[in-house]
This record gives C-alpha cells, sequence and structure tokens, in this order.
C-alpha cells in the first residue's frame, strides 16, 4: 500500500512529539472481516509509531486477543488505546479511539499522544475534585465525522 | 474509572442512531443519560457529570 503519511506531515509529527518526556503505548484492535478501515488504521499507526522513540505500538486482535480486549475494554473495531508506559508497565488512562482517526481526528490523535505522555489531565480544579470523589465509572463517547 | 472514546460515527450507524447524533461532536454520557452537542466549555460538561451522578 502507498504511504500514508507524507514526508512533511512525518516532520510536522516529529516536531510536535519533540518535547515528548514519558513513553505512551499504542494498542490497535483489529478485526480480519468486516471491518471496512482496519487495514488502512493499522496502516497509519504503523507509519506513526516509529517516529518518536517515545511512542509504541502492540497490534492486537480483537477475536484472537479476546482477553485483552476485555482487559481495555474494547468492543468495537479499529479500536486504538493510548495508554501510558513506565517500563514494562502498561497503565490504562480510559482513553480510546474507535473508528480510522482521520481529518481533524489525527490532530487528536497527536493530541492525546501528548496529553498521556505529559501524564497530566490538564483539568480546572473544579473538575479534579469532581473526579477525586467519583465512585462510579462514567462512559463518555465523543461522536465525530472526519472533516 | 472515566473512559473517554471518540467514535467515527460514520463506521458506528447502530451507535449513532441509538444515541440520534446529528450534529457532531456529540458526547453522550452513560449510554445516553446526558447528550452534549457541540465543543462546550469544560465546566457545562462538569455540570452534566455531576447531574447525571446526583452530586
Amino acid at each position: 500500500m502507498a504511504q500514508l503519511l507524507n514526508a512533511d506531515v512525518v516532520k510536522q509529527i516529529e516536531e510536535a512529539f519533540a518535547p515528548m518526556k514519558e513513553s505512551v503505548e499504542l494498542l490497535y484492535f483489529g478485526k480480519k472481516d468486516n471491518c471496512d478501515y482496519c487495514a488502512d488504521t493499522q496502516q497509519l499507526l504503523e507509519e506513526l509509531a516509529p517516529i518518536s522513540d517515545k511512542l509504541s505500538l502492540s497490534i492486537y486482535d480483537i477475536e484472537d486477543d479476546a482477553d485483552v480486549a476485555e482487559k481495555f475494554n474494547v468492543d468495537k473495531v479499529p479500536g486504538i488505546v493510548i495508554a501510558a508506559k513506565d517500563g514494562e508497565t502498561v497503565s490504562d488512562y480510559g482513553v480510546r479511539f474507535a473508528g480510522i482517526p482521520s481529518g481533524h481526528e489525527f490532530t487528536s490523535l497527536i493530541q492525546d499522544i501528548l496529553l498521556v505522555s505529559g501524564r497530566d489531565s490538564g483539568l480546572s480544579q473544579a473538575m479534579r475534585d469532581f473526579l477525586k470523589d467519583l465512585a462510579e465509572p462514567v462512559l463518555m463517547q465523543v461522536f465525530v465525522t472526519p472533516t | 474509572m472515566v473512559q473517554s472514546e471518540m467514535v467515527e460515527a460514520t463506521e458506528f450507524q447502530a451507535l449513532s442512531s441509538k444515541y440520534n447524533v446529528s450534529g457532531v461532536p456529540q458526547t453522550t454520557i452513560n449510554d445516553g443519560a446526558a447528550n452534549v452537542v457541540g465543543a462546550v466549555p469544560e465546566s457545562n460538561m462538569l455540570a452534566e457529570l455531576k447531574r447525571i451522578t446526583g452530586k
């Protein structure tokens, strides 16, 4: 397949990733059949990961690796988990993508990688206080379109 | 304990229909307990989170 990220875009991403301090692991979940955007999403991540040595990628099949999918609460493909990596330990920050991150969402993906790398949410004190006292799971799903 | 997921609406149409997604971005919280349309300030999101968790 042709390269998805051209040389100019790779250079911009390199610059965006230069300040990354802590490591980030991307966990990609795909499926062999009935997944129109799986191949492109996997290729996109395979081109993205080598741009920074603070970024790594592991590839899973949602059916063959059902136990990993369950551990990370992934039920849609293509699925991406953006997790913190400290040494060999992967920590789930609850950040997910469902569907191919194209168009504006590619920028969101880059921003999310930087966010997890920074290990801080950047949220207001009021939100932090609320989250500290939160005793039940919350699922936020942001529906987007690529354009 | 919070999971935040970007969902590409055209690839997951059943889910988009389930939550009546028309304008994006739409933030659906806890399977429809709240639906916030548009890119809103953090304080709006906090107000919704408080409302649905009874805080």
